[in-house]
């Protein structure tokens, strides 16, 4: 082995607890950032499971317009188009076919406004989580006069199970009111404010007949098998989808704000990287300079008998990157172990709402490759940046001012 | 004789104003091939300073130092690293040694950045511990040696690259009497057998009695360069 490289690495256990402690800082900057990540991709999957699989879906076809002006008058009048075209893809899981609408609702107490959505009971359960959420009655099992309402507005229309609440809406293409008188046949909690005070479901036929519609629909949600196709701006089947008037889109386009707010947790992840490894750096700086200080002699002597400024330098260097590399090898191996139980056990965050979403399940971290790659390296990187200085400034070690330090 | 060492009106000042220093003012001194002399005098007159000027690891305020025919006042960092390596070995008086390198290692540590092929570093190192009564103690690292002994590698480090000249600051002051008088008699029959120069910095008398030329610093002056006449051919 290169002389400069074995003296480097014998030099880091002339001062073990020293070394010890600056391995640890290092390590623990690693674990931390590699935590971090962990918990912000499990975080960031949650919310984006939470959002997409609670009601939305993961991607949405509708009228060209409908998402602009949430006219009941755009509605998908053909929806075996793009049934047919769901049915046969084999990266979906599962779709629902819904209308959409404002309503009125009254009960004998109270009146509200809201919205009013039409759903197939059976292939609703399959996309979003109305089924689970439901607290109390029973769901929509496809008979007419059925009315699911959230929590909330039942509290406001004061009204138990199979009290009357009439629906008055206005019908497509023409804007007539309809009115339907429908027996309270179930209450659900999602837990999100938004849906619990607002939205009303029926079925699917019933709303189509309220409406005024034959077989349309304003909105078609769909999961996919694989929720990162979601995420693809080249996705086969949004295009397939995105034809004639119907335009589809994925959760990325229909919620702007979850991925304005994913882009900030990358640079939030940044911010917290730079500041632990500003709090590391200056560890090691002062580490180092320790050690140089002890050794200020026998770097004199080195120098007297020919070591070169750049050999002294390479030294150094050399001594950063062996902490650094024991360091990642002890950081990494208690990263994994601890990435691997937080993402079985999770971490107990409470009712947490973020955004406007509510997350109530423990955030389970995410392993990913870059963890165990990037940010060691990063490790690495930033501690030969930190070295640079005390490199330096033992290149610049006057020999005879070195000899006369005390020995 | 050729000359090794010529230093022409050397001075080397520190501090300035009312805290100047005149650590040497006006030293001209020169060497030849082969000599074995000491500048002595009291603590404080200059001594080390000059050895680390002729050493060329400090630079001098006034004055030009010429080694082995080379002005190192002209010279970088880098370079001036590389001529001490090629040309001067270096004594000091204690901790010496590199601590986690072994007794070979650090005798070959020079031979090592010169670019010496190994076969051609193993034969010195073992010839150097073969005359310096080093014999078994290859393997082992400077705190399993006694400080005679680290001394010894000391000189077996300095003389192993065969440089032009070697400087030894205070080499005997950690040793005792015994331990000082053998290493002083084996630097003395390796600069009559090899023709080595020696120049010491001491007030060590051991040495004085063995030195052919005596420089006499005071207050960074020389006082008197004394050849001794017993040694004379």
């Amino acid at each position: 082995m290169n002389l400069i490289l074995r003296l480097a690495w014998r030099n880091i256990f002339r001062n073990g607890r020293r070394t010890f402690l600056t391995c640890l800082l290092l390590a623990c900057s690693l674990i931390a950032l590699v935590l971090t990540d962990g918990v912000m991709r499990g975080m960031m999957d949650l919310m984006v499971e939470t959002t997409t699989r609670t009601f939305a879906g993961e991607a949405q076809a509708h009228k060209k317009g409908f998402r602009d002006s949430f006219d009941v008058d755009l509605y998908i009048e053909d929806i075996s188009i793009v049934a047919n075209k769901l049915e046969a893809d084999v990266a979906i899981e599962a779709y629902t076919i819904r209308t959409m609408s404002g309503a009125m609702m009254s009960s004998a107490d109270n009146m509200a406004g809201g919205l009013l959505w039409g759903v197939d009971g059976e292939r609703e359960a399959k996309v979003s989580k109305l089924k689970e959420a439901l607290v109390d009655g029973s769901y929509l099992t496809g008979k007419d006069n059925e009315i699911l309402i959230g929590e909330e507005l039942a509290d406001l229309l004061s009204v138990e199970l199979g009290d009357r609440i009439v629906v008055t809406l206005s019908q497509v293409d023409g804007g007539e009111l309809s009115q339907a008188l429908f027996r309270l046949s179930g209450i659900f909690k999602f837990g999100m404010r938004e849906i619990d005070s607002s939205m009303i479901f029926i079925n699917l036929a019933q709303s189509r007949k309220i409406l005024g519609m034959e077989a349309g629909a304003h909105q078609v949600a769909f999961n996919f098998v694989n929720a990162k196709d979601a995420v693809d701006p080249e996705s086969a089947t949004i295009r397939s989808l995105s034809t004639g008037d119907i335009e589809a889109a994925s959760w990325v386009d229909l919620q702007p704000q979850m991925s304005a707010m994913l882009a900030m947790v990358d640079f939030s992840l940044l911010i917290v990287g730079g500041i632990l490894f500003l709090i590391a750096s200056l560890g090691i700086i002062n580490s180092m300079f320790m050690s140089i200080y002890e050794r200020i002699y026998e770097f004199g002597v080195a120098m007297a008998i020919g070591t070169r400024p750049s050999q002294m330098v390479t030294l150094i260097m050399a001594e950063a990157f062996f902490l650094a590399l024991l360091s990642i090898v002890g950081g990494m191996i208690v990263s994994y172990f601890l990435i691997d139980y937080f993402s079985v056990a999770g971490i107990p965050m409470g009712d947490m709402e973020f955004e406007g979403i509510s997350i109530h399940n423990n955030i389970k971290t995410i392993f990913d490759i870059s963890q165990f790659t990037v940010l060691p390296l990063s490790v690495v990187a930033l501690t030969l940046v930190a070295a640079i200085y005390p490199a330096l400034f033992t290149a610049r070690i006057v020999p005879s001012e070195a000899l006369h330090k005390s020995l | 004789m050729s000359k090794v060492i010529e230093t022409s009106h050397l001075c080397r000042y520190f501090g300035e104003g009312e805290l100047l220093v005149k650590a040497l003012d006006d030293v001209s001194i020169d060497v030849e091939e082969g000599e074995f002399s000491a500048i002595i005098g009291p603590s404080g007159s200059g001594k080390s300073t000059l050895l680390h000027l002729i050493g060329g690891l400090d630079k001098p305020t006034h004055g030009e130092v010429i080694l082995a025919g080379t002005n190192i006042e002209s010279m970088t960092r880098s370079a001036l690293s590389n001529f001490r390596r090629d040309h001067i070995g270096f004594v000091f008086q204690a901790y010496n040694l590199i601590p986690v390198l072994s007794t070979i290692e650090n005798i070959e540590y020079v031979m090592l950045m010169q670019g010496v092929p190994s076969s051609e570093r193993r034969k010195r190192v073992f010839e150097m511990l073969d005359i310096l009564g080093l014999d078994g103690l290859g393997g082992r690292r400077p705190a399993q040696l006694s400080g005679g002994q680290q001394q010894r590698v000391a000189v077996a480090r300095a003389m192993v690259s065969r440089p032009n000249i070697i400087l030894a600051d205070e080499p005997t002051a950690n040793l005792d009497s015994k331990t000082g008088i053998s290493l002083l008699d084996m630097m003395k029959d390796l600069n009559v057998r090899h023709g080595m120069t020696f120049i010491f910095s001491t007030h060590d008398q051991k040495i004085m009695d063995r030195a052919r030329r005596l420089i006499h610093l005071r207050d960074g002056l020389v006082e008197l360069d004394e050849q001794r006449k017993e040694f004379a051919a």
